[in-house]
């Protein structure tokens, strides 16, 4: 269908811009609207590979915590926290994803597979640099270094000269 | 009208005042904790005509942050006599029969800037860019100098000791997060295990903390000057490096590059600091503060972004500031070193 969302989302950018903000006389009213450039920018960033990213993310992040699970399991014995936390790991692991490609479905499932590395994370930080932990080191550099590429997809807010540079691209009609 | 409401108030403040109107009332961008409006007030009294700037900072609906407006009352009225400007205060209302919801009022300092973009960008502000820099740090110092004690602000809560200043820190920031995250935040909650695991050195003293000291929290002169300090609504009494380091987070650097709040170098900024305070600054302290104060904004921003999915606000603010929390995990895990 087209305009696709994209299209639409830079349609309201464009329009906030040449129709709404000259009309706009007050600092707050145009402080909003900047605002709103700004969300619309980060949304129609994300708008074209959000699916793809959570496909990617969640079949990474089963691997990791498959990953994880093994580097944890040799630990139960000693530690009465990790075995639970194995156990987690193992329904978390066999729940049955749904096929659905919705953002929604993909999102819960990427929330309960972050759920689990949340706590696989928090354990193999008090653990680190404890003796016979040493198995845990490559895991945590794995988990870390997708968090860093699931981080680095987001925008930042307090660039300010970067944005400007956006919108000038928008108002001159090419892709930001 | 919001103006009739603030002229009937100011009517029952100001004893013997006559013809009390209220005009060119304005919401003022910002402030994303408090809605802020500013407006000008005449009356007569004592057979002169008399006028003032106001400010007022009313709670909004939701915010980013739930915090004491009578902290940030009690606190600017004690700094102001202590060589730290800040604007005068002039009343609080903490019930909502007046405006609806709690407020506070203000001076109104005519002629300045917060905004990052203009005291940053503008050219209007280049000149004045060194004694800028120069007020911002020697500020910083005599807030940090500040007998807190003498100033009445004991009420803040005395830490038990130096070397709780920064567990105590943890414990608050974590707790937000508890409250206020929708999602799992792996970034900021293995952040929490390693600030507990790199714990600052123990604050050299216990200072007033303003929490929220940056480009952007200043009123600027053209030439530089800092006419007041402003959103004091999250001081303590802690370390002063979690200011030192707070001011120098990436957020606030503001243009792209290295500079500690947009302004100077950040060996310059430590220099000037220890000559003005007679502290010292420890790096590794200071980055362990770094990392906290970020985990602290993403932290402000779930809180945010809480509000408005439970549907208590609906500023774009609120929406857009919690979709920058992947790049402050970034810069977290940066600092961290993983």
């Amino acid at each position: 269908m087209r305009p696709n969302a994209l299209e639409a989302l830079r349609g309201v950018q464009a329009a906030l811009m040449e129709s709404i903000v000259p009309e706009l006389s007050t600092m707050y009213a145009q402080d909003v609207s900047q605002v709103l450039q700004m969300l619309i920018e980060s949304l129609a960033g994300e708008w074209d590979s959000a699916a793809d990213d959570l496909v990617r993310d969640n079949r990474r992040l089963v691997e990791l915590l498959s990953q994880a699970r093994g580097a944890l399991q040799p630990l139960a014995a000693s530690n009465g926290d990790i075995g639970p936390l194995v156990q987690q790991l193992d329904e978390t692991l066999a729940a049955k994803a749904d096929d659905s490609l919705r953002l929604s479905s993909l999102t819960a499932r990427n929330n309960a597979l972050r759920g689990a590395l949340e706590q696989v994370l928090v354990r193999i930080e008090d653990a680190t640099g404890r003796p016979g932990t040493e198995a845990l080191t490559p895991v945590r550099k794995a988990l870390y270094d997708h968090l860093r590429q699931v981080s680095v997809r987001g925008w930042s807010f307090w660039d300010m000269a970067s944005f400007r540079e956006k919108m000038a691209a928008l108002r001159a009609g090419g892709a930001a | 009208m919001l103006e009739e409401r603030i002229a009937a108030y100011l009517r029952a403040k100001l004893t013997g005042a006559e013809g009390v109107a209220v005009s060119d009332l304005r919401r003022i961008p910002g402030g994303a904790s408090r809605e802020t409006w500013a407006f000008d007030a005449r009356w007569r009294q004592d057979g002169e005509e008399r006028g003032q700037g106001f400010v007022l900072r009313r709670d909004p609906d939701a915010s980013l942050l739930e915090t004491d407006r009578n902290v940030e009352f009690q606190v600017m009225g004690a700094v102001s006599g202590e060589g730290i400007p800040v604007p005068r205060m002039f009343w609080l209302e903490n019930d909502g029969a007046w405006l609806d919801r709690p407020f506070f009022v203000m001076e109104r300092i005519d002629g300045c800037e917060t905004s990052p973009t203009k005291v940053l960008m503008d050219p209007q502000f280049f000149p004045g860019r060194a004694r800028l820099a120069e007020d911002f740090v020697q500020i910083l110092a005599r807030i940090h100098a500040l007998d807190w004690s003498r100033a009445g602000l004991a009420t803040l809560g005395v830490p038990k000791d130096a070397a709780s200043c920064a567990i105590t820190q943890i414990e608050a920031w974590e707790a937000v997060v508890d409250r206020d995250a929708l999602e799992p935040q792996p970034v900021l909650r293995a952040a929490f295990r390693w600030l507990r695991r790199h714990l600052p050195r123990e604050a050299q003293r216990i200072v007033l903390v303003h929490a929220d000291y940056r480009t952007g929290n200043f009123l600027c002169a053209p030439d530089g000057q800092i006419k007041g300090i402003l959103d004091w609504e999250l001081t303590h009494l802690g370390d002063p490096l979690e200011d030192v380091a707070w001011a120098a987070i990436r957020p606030w650097r503001w243009l792209g590059n290295e500079l500690v709040g947009g302004l100077m170098e950040r060996r310059d900024y430590y220099r000037r600091y220890e000559a003005a305070s007679g502290l010292s600054v420890d790096e590794e302290s200071v980055r362990f503060w770094e990392v906290l104060g970020n985990v602290k904004l993403a932290a402000i921003f779930l809180t945010g972004a809480h509000s408005f999915c439970d549907g208590r606000t609906r500023s774009p603010m609120m929406a857009f500031l919690s979709r920058n929390n992947s790049r402050l995990e970034l810069e977290i895990m940066d600092l961290m070193g993983v």
